[in-house]
């Protein structure tokens, strides 16, 4: 009884679920293969394709995206080498230019590749960059979650002023993000299709939403692999030259 | 060839292991004015480009890429032979634009054959960028060169060396002396030009390349010791019959230079320089800087900048040097991504006297899963005596319709 009771306290700490939420999600590498259908204003629809592959703990770990398709975007590839301690690096390459792209920090609010993904969405963000409030618990598709307020704290870049995160309580997985500039909504991120893949849950899709320029971004996440043999030399410069 | 096979051979074995990707396109060009040399109003060429890779095993992994082309001007070749070296005069019907056996292990990866090798970190000129000879067959609109050659890389968390041996010379390829982009002032376009080929250098080249990432700067160093890509220019006078006869040769050249990027809070800062000294009499010694600033907001990217040229040694011979054309000049460069499918950009370099100007626009949309279509027109203007004023006469409007698979 007492051990429950510590574990409820200790579990309305915001940075303690935030952090419970990241220690679940924990995985030596991951990999699968990513259905993006960009769906703009017009309700005109673009379909792409990349491989995602990712190795190392949260906060500390290397990512790289890779476009599958269509055709013409084949072989464009982002590397995000994140850190604990600073904003992560992150590098574009372009095989029809043969040459990588280090991608500056203030550009990093820009969409990535015409999806509504903007460059800092695909960066892990370590609980300690962030000041974290309780705002409440709500009911997400019938689900109890917590309602969290972030706020990047000075040393942290952010194009998002604040964040209101939902938490499901019963899996500590993410189901909802809502990204603010000043008291707009900017961007809203929904984790849809929660199912335990090797002990952890995974959303199967991911959609965000851009509200300035009311285009959605539909992620489905197929092939999804974790702790999988992938190798520290497949997340280097010298590896997103050698993919086509 | 036996790459091609062996990639051919491959690709419906080992699905996994094998990747491609590549397009067919069509461009239509169209200038509205002639010139003395040149009285085509309409340029058509078609490319088929496959390229193609094969991982042999987690270490090693073959590389190939090959282009299919023809046209309507003879700017290529009508042998169907395939071509590898690129040193013909006109662009080969069919080419091996890459062939290479790469590996890697560890922090270490090396590639051996014809390859891509692009150095430096500007985008509207690359001093440093001496592994990168292009074709200039239209000097507007141009592509890279593979080179033929080895390389090494060894990547730290912060450091990585570079180091490139060429032991077979890749020139740029020059206009073509009976069109457009060869630019004969009137009174001499009676009188034949008779091109006697090239002299190309024997010796390997050698380059290195020392980087180093920091998260508030990024910088690198650069050595080369070869020769220049871009030829120096002998002509002459012969009597009987009038003409001139023309030779290309490349100079020795070593350069010593660097690059630097520094991201600060509105925009980033770039600028890469490089000093062309040579052994070769008739070669001017000169350093080739750039500055440039470029920042992404929203859908639209600015690049601006200025390129500059200061000789230390003027020799003032006949060449042929586009990258010292873009010299002394300023340049800018915007795109607008309208949505997924469609984007625009324009771009314009401005000589500082005024002497030579060249605007371009484009327009771009993607239909479907596979097509792209492309609209552009570029806008040259100026004086006879300067590199981009000497084409005042070949504005040209230009389509482009891509398939790509």
């Amino acid at each position: 009884m007492l051990v429950t009771l510590a574990a409820c306290a200790l579990a309305q700490d915001p940075r303690q679920i935030v952090q419970e939420a990241q220690r679940r999600a924990y995985a030596k590498s991951q990999r699968y293969e990513g259905n993006l259908k960009v769906i703009g204003a017009s309700e005109r629809v673009t379909e792409k394709r990349w491989q995602y592959d990712r190795i190392g703990s949260f906060g500390d770990s290397k990512t790289v995206l890779r476009f599958i398709d269509p055709p013409e975007v084949k072989g464009v590839a982002l590397l995000v080498i994140n850190y604990k301690n600073r904003a992560s690096d992150q590098w574009m390459w372009t095989p029809a230019l043969q040459r990588e792209r280090r991608i500056a920090l203030q550009d990093r609010s820009t969409r990535f590749f015409g999806t509504d993904f903007s460059f800092e969405d695909l960066e892990e963000r370590e609980a300690e960059h962030f000041d974290f409030r309780l705002l409440g618990e709500e009911k997400l598709d019938g689900h109890d979650c917590w309602k969290l307020e972030s706020r990047p704290r000075p040393t942290r870049t952010s194009q998002y002023t604040r964040s209101h995160l939902w938490i499901r309580k019963d899996v500590h997985a993410y189901v909802r993000v809502d990204a603010f500039q000043k008291d707009t909504l900017f961007r809203r991120i929904l984790y849809r299709d929660l199912q335990e893949l090797e002990g952890i849950w995974t959303a199967r899709q991911i959609e965000v939403f851009d509200a300035k320029r009311n285009s959605r971004t539909v992620l489905k996440l197929d092939k999804v692999d974790y702790n999988i043999a992938v190798k520290e030399e497949d997340f280097t410069l010298q590896a997103l030259r050698r993919g086509l | 060839m036996i790459l091609f096979l062996l990639l051919c051979l491959v690709a419906p074995a080992a699905a996994q292991r094998f990747s491609h990707r590549g397009f067919f396109e069509t461009r239509s060009f169209l200038y509205p004015q002639t010139v003395p040399n040149d009285r085509a109003h309409f340029v058509g060429e078609a490319l088929l480009r496959w390229e193609a890779s094969y991982k042999l095993t987690a270490g090693w992994q073959l590389n190939g890429a090959f282009d299919g082309r023809t046209d309507t001007h003879h700017q290529v070749e009508r042998d169907f032979r395939l071509d590898w070296q690129d040193r013909t005069l006109q662009q080969p019907a069919l080419s091996a634009r890459r062939f290479s056996a790469a590996w890697h292990r560890g922090r270490f990866s090396a590639e051996f054959g014809k390859q891509f090798i692009r150095w430096g970190k500007a985008d509207i000129l690359n001093p440093t960028d001496r592994f990168a000879p292009r074709d200039y067959i239209n000097v507007a609109s141009n592509d890279f060169l593979g080179v033929l050659g080895a390389r090494v890389i060894y990547e730290g968390d912060k450091d990585s060396l570079d180091l490139v041996a060429v032991p077979r010379f890749t020139p740029a390829r020059t206009p073509l002396l009976d069109q457009r982009w060869v630019a004969v002032p009137e009174p001499l376009s009676q009188v034949p030009l008779h091109d006697l080929g090239a002299r190309f250098p024997g010796r390997a080249q050698f380059g290195v390349r020392w980087n180093r990432t920091l998260p508030t700067v990024e910088y690198a160093l650069v050595f080369f010791d070869g020769f220049h890509y871009l030829p120096l220019i002998e002509a002459r006078p012969v009597i009987d019959p009038v003409a001139i006869e023309i030779q290309r040769y490349y100079p020795q050249l070593r350069l010593y230079g660097g690059d630097i990027a520094v991201p600060l809070r509105w925009f980033t800062v770039k600028a890469e320089a490089a000093w062309f000294g040579s052994k070769t009499s008739t070669a001017d010694e000169y350093c080739l800087y750039v500055i440039q600033l470029e920042r992404t907001a929203g859908e639209w990217f600015f690049i601006g900048g200025y390129s500059g040229e200061a000789v230390t040694l003027r020799r003032n011979t006949l060449d042929f040097a586009p990258d010292r054309g873009l010299a002394r000049a300023f340049l800018g460069r915007a795109g607008y991504t309208i949505d997924p499918r469609r984007s625009f950009a324009v771009e314009t370099v401005v000589r500082q006297d005024g002497d030579g100007l060249l605007v371009k626009g484009e327009y771009s949309q993607q239909y479907g899963r596979h097509w792209r279509i492309t609209a552009s027109f570029h806008w040259i203007a100026g004086e006879l005596t300067d590199f981009l004023g000497q084409y005042r006469r070949n504005s040209f409007g230009l389509i482009t319709l891509r398939y790509s698979f």
